[in-house]
């Protein structure tokens, strides 16, 4: 008899609780999985290929204030300064869809692939999109969700502008690496067309010749501007979308407070549930101690089972959420909130700790009543 | 005494499984019990004693057999309609005294009378009386670990006969009893039958307590000794 | 029921460990589902309260929010003249032109910036939104860089105590005095001079009109006129109804409160449906007793049923006062949530709205619980065999 196979046989008796314990630590550990999963996404941007050569430059007033045209050339000049683009987002609805789930971006086409050197298009797809002037690309992802076909047409209802943009689409790109290709682009011309040519843009995007240069560079820009009627706020691409989420900062509290109260939960179920096990089974127990088996060993059985069990079902938790988020379920039912959602090694392994701790001191305060148990009382724990 | 029997056993027989192998722990058995008898059955264990005894109470069903309580075959009463049988005809008292451990003295008694449709007041009244009866009143409001083994049994006593039944069954009544208070549960036992001319049936293997009986029946190994 | 209520309930108490439990952990469930859901009735519950239903507010056709609307002043020239609009004694119109400007600001905290909305407003402004009270300080002065913000929002931005300066974009804003808005959308705002933000900002138009029409009748007649019109290409809706519409992130939060609440009560129903188990085991031989005694299997099923279901029950009594309590603490302390909308692109604040509604939600919720973790354990004990109360453990 090892302490291994008493220790399985005995959580088999009652295959009901065993099952029961295993799905409550299971079902406690998908949702930590999912929150801790969510909480990364938010607060963790993927990085693209060329994101430590490219540099923000919205207006320093906010996102939502618009920088005039003329400073292009300007940015264009300064040194370190590889390409320039505009970046304006157009916030319209497609087929009655929320933007925020559906970026739109006007930009200049020539330098699309040079300043986002991940995305993949072809050379033929991106002449594609150069032969018209309302001629459009999207992303995979787009594609997909929405049945896009190169050769569609697009209409875009404006809610932040007062013009619908009509676009074909000419081709679809992709995205090499952990980023999602959910976004429509086209051609700024034709939007400042559309617009009776305000002027003006949503934000530039600068590519830096090289990593070393971008700091420099950043400081540059903002001193070139400061004190005009345009001022800016140049920052790392990292930097930019880290704003975006400290804007989300109740967001990441509230979350983790919740995965602290399941967390929480989840300790006290368990070790009650511990707590009636040992104490229905404090005869046979007692039983074994007089038989001959040390403290020690009582302590240790317990403590096995416990562990065990809750490991067993966080490993249950852990992995339907791996094996639920491999699919692009979550993309679809957050509408593109959360273009990826990925289970790392690290928050599997966290689950895991966390369930198998819990098991361990959910137990504890009934082994060591156990271990204090004197035989005679044990035995005469009948009902 | 009546002539015609209140229970009347034919051919019961009560047959288990155990794995692969068939347990006969009745075979086949023939008995008329009168009212107002005082019967110990006795026997070694797994004579069949205890089975015999659930059979008659309703709490199991034959395999084969007939067994007439009052009229009644209660071999072939639905569970439901048994359990209303019960109810009404059996009050029993058990070896470990089963008494509610949540429910004082008293609730315990007024147990078997919530299945009927008396008023509060007239339950109370009578559980009161059942508990005077055996000498408890003083008790009413304790819980079961505030009484002794003795005083348990007592209200487990007072609890069978507060519907007033045909028969009261006892399966080993003093089995958990130390000797001064398994007397006492004896004396009232017999009290009842010889004073209020309650029919008894009372399973036991100790032949003292078979003395307080007006009539003894062995049984081994599933039959009737002659 | 023929199986008395108090069998049950004092069986519960006595196993008061796993009681505790689990009365424990489904109050945890339900306080995190209410919680959710009052985080999303406040948010709502800010556009439903905003504004002063006799005013109607212009913006231009299609904008859905006011940051994205724009108004000329040529459109507000034709527009003042309106024969609809109120009068005061002097004759000037009951109208107020204003800028809506997002600016990106630091947090108090340090914790990064966010975006704010700033209301430039005309002199009548303030008049026409008598929701919005001063409670400290004063009144910007029209001419001067000067700002009002809401009490509110002062305690979530840098630099905004009274006499205390931030600076939006390039230009430096000084804070002469804190407004209460009521508990409505303006809690989220700064205001100040409207042709001082048009200067600072470089901004030729503004992005509404706020007028006070004279009646019902006149109210109607200009909205009407308003749409027929082709060259303004404008709309006017009364004020309430335009910020009813601006349901912020309301929706998410019902969501995800949904959502967590879902896959909490999963956790919680298994380990309820544990302690149940486990306490009819533990009173077999009981069950068995009461079968002899008579009692139906419905009336077991029943009980158990009963047991379970108040447990869960009584979590969610729990759960809905840790709730209100949160609630009314975080009223009184005046802390406040701020989360981003889309609709005005900046940061929104709000409360923790625990109504009646929620409330039963949050009990009507526990009660599913308790009887789906019951159902499966009660029905155990309804099948018990009438023998077992004569077997022992």
């Amino acid at each position: 008899m090892t302490l291994h196979g008493f220790v399985v046989r005995n959580a088999l008796r009652n295959r009901r609780r065993m099952l029961l314990t295993m799905l409550s630590v299971g079902a406690s550990m998908f949702l930590l999985v999912t929150l801790l999963v969510a909480l990364r996404e938010l607060t963790n941007p993927p990085t693209g290929i060329g994101a430590s050569l490219r540099i923000a430059v919205p207006s320093k007033v906010s996102l939502a204030t618009e920088l005039p045209a003329r400073q292009r050339p300007i940015l264009e000049k300064l040194p370190g300064v590889r390409a320039v683009t505009p970046l304006t987002w157009f916030g319209g609805r497609l087929n009655g869809e929320e933007s925020f789930n559906l970026p739109q971006f006007g930009i200049d086409a020539r330098y699309f692939r040079e300043v986002f050197a991940e995305a993949i298009l072809s050379e033929a797809d991106w002449t594609a999109w150069m032969a018209s002037r309302t001629a459009c690309i999207a992303g995979k992802d787009v594609a997909e969700r929405y049945k896009l076909k190169v050769g569609d047409r697009i209409r875009i209802q404006g809610d932040i502008y007062p013009v619908d943009l009509e676009l074909t689409l000419a081709a679809v790109y992709g995205i090499d690496g952990a980023a999602a290709a959910d976004s429509i682009f086209f051609h700024h011309e034709y939007f400042d067309e559309a617009m009776g040519n305000p002027g003006t843009v949503g934000m530039w995007w600068v590519l830096a010749e090289s990593a070393e240069v971008v700091p420099g560079l950043i400081d540059r820009i903002n001193a070139t501007f400061a004190n005009s009627s345009a001022e800016v706020r140049a920052e790392t691409e990292r930097a930019f979308q880290l704003g975006f989420i400290s804007m989300l900062a109740n967001l990441k509290l509230l979350i983790g407070s919740i995965c602290a109260v399941v967390v929480f939960t989840l300790g006290l179920v368990t070790a009650s549930t511990m707590s009636m096990a040992i104490r229905e089974r404090f005869r046979e127990l007692s039983i074994l101690k007089a038989v001959g088996f040390r403290r020690r060993d009582l302590f240790a059985f317990i403590l096995a089972e416990s562990f065990g069990l809750s490991l067993a079902g966080g490993m249950l938790g852990a992995g339907a959420a791996v094996g639920l988020y491999s699919s692009p379920l979550v993309t679809k039912f957050s509408k593109g909130f959360f273009p990826i959602f990925e289970v790392t090694p690290q928050i599997i392994g966290t689950a895991l700790f966390v369930a198998a701790t819990l098991g361990i001191l959910a137990s504890l305060m009934p082994a060591l009543s156990v271990m204090r148990l004197s035989v005679v009382e044990g035995l005469r724990a009948l009902d | 005494m009546s002539s015609e029997a209140l229970v009347q056993v034919r051919g019961l027989r009560k047959v288990y499984r155990q794995g692969e192998i068939d347990v006969a722990a009745l075979a086949g058995i023939d008995l008329d019990i009168h009212a107002g008898e005082f019967l110990a059955l006795m026997g070694p264990s797994g004579s069949g004693k205890s089975t015999l005894l659930h059979l008659i109470a309703g709490i199991d069903r034959p395999s084969a057999g007939s067994c007439h309580v009052g009229g009644v075959d209660v071999a072939t009463l639905g569970q439901s309609e048994l359990a209303g049988w019960r109810n009404r005809n059996v009050g029993f008292i058990f070896q470990s005294f089963n008494l509610i451990p949540v429910l004082s003295a008293l609730e315990n008694v007024e147990m078997p009378l919530l299945l009927t449709g008396l008023s509060h007041a007239r339950r109370r009244e009578l559980a009161t009386l059942a508990l005077d009866l055996v000498g408890l009143g003083d008790r009413a409001r304790h819980l079961p670990r505030q009484l002794s083994g003795g005083q348990e049994q007592r209200v487990a006593i007072a609890r069978a006969l507060v519907t007033d039944p045909a028969l009261v069954v006892a399966d080993e009544p003093t089995g958990n009893l130390d000797s001064h208070s398994a007397q006492e549960v004896l004396g009232i036992l017999g009290a009842l039958n010889r004073d209020a001319g309650r029919t008894i049936i009372m399973v036991t293997h100790d032949p003292k307590a078979a003395a307080s009986a007006t009539r003894i029946v062995h049984l081994e190994k599933g039959e009737l000794s002659p | 029921m023929p199986i008395p209520l108090r069998y049950h309930f004092r069986s519960a108490v006595t196993r008061w460990r796993s009681t505790a439990a689990t009365v424990l952990g489904i109050a945890l469930v339900v306080f995190v589902y209410v919680a959710m859901q009052a985080m999303a009735a406040g948010i709502a519950g800010v556009g439903a309260n905003t504004g002063d239903p006799d005013n109607l507010l212009v913006t231009r056709r299609g904008a859905t929010s006011e940051g994205t609307s724009q108004i000329t002043l040529e459109q507000l020239r034709i527009l003042q003249h309106a024969p609809e609009i109120a009068r005061e004694p002097g004759g000037a119109p009951l109208l107020s032109a204003d800028l809506a400007m997002v600016i990106n600001i630091p947090r108090i905290t340090g914790e990064g910036n966010a975006n704010a909305m700033v209301r430039g407003v005309s002199p009548r402004g303030r008049a026409l939104r008598p929701q919005v009270g001063l409670v400290e300080g004063r009144w910007f002065e029209p001419g001067m860089r000067e700002v009002v913000v809401s009490r509110r929002m002062a305690r979530r931005f840098a630099g905004m105590g009274i006499g205390q300066s931030f600076k939006a974009g390039g230009n430096t804003l000084r804070v002469t005095g804190h407004f209460d808005g009521g508990k409505s959308a303006f809690d989220s705002e700064i205001w100040m001079d409207v042709d001082e933000t048009r200067s600072m900002f470089d901004r030729a138009n503004f992005s509404s009109l706020l007028l006070r029409p004279r009646d019902a009748a006149a109210a109607k007649a200009f909205a009407e006129r308003l749409d027929m019109d082709k060259r303004l290409k404008l709309r006017a809706v009364p004020e309430t109804e335009y910020y009813t519409k601006q349901t912020g992130s309301a929706d998410t939060f019902k969501k995800l409160g949904g959502f967590l609440a879902a896959m909490m009560s999963v956790g919680a129903v298994f380990a309820a449906m544990n302690t149940l188990f486990a306490a009819v085991a533990a009173r077999t031989r009981e069950v068995g007793t009461l079968r002899v005694l008579g009692f139906r299997r419905h009336a077991i099923l029943a009980g158990f049923m009963i047991e379970g279901t108040l447990l869960a029950f009584a979590g969610g009594v729990v759960g809905c006062s840790f709730a209100a309590g949160l609630a009314h603490l975080l009223t009184a302390t005046g802390f406040s949530f701020g989360t981003f909308s889309p609709q005005t692109f900046s940061e929104s604040v709000f409360e923790l709205k625990v109504t009646p509604v929620l409330i039963t939600g949050g009990l009507l919720f526990s009660l599913v619980v308790g009887a789906i973790g019951s159902l499966l354990p009660a029905l155990r004990a309804a099948r018990i065999p009438v023998i077992s109360a004569l077997r022992s453990l």
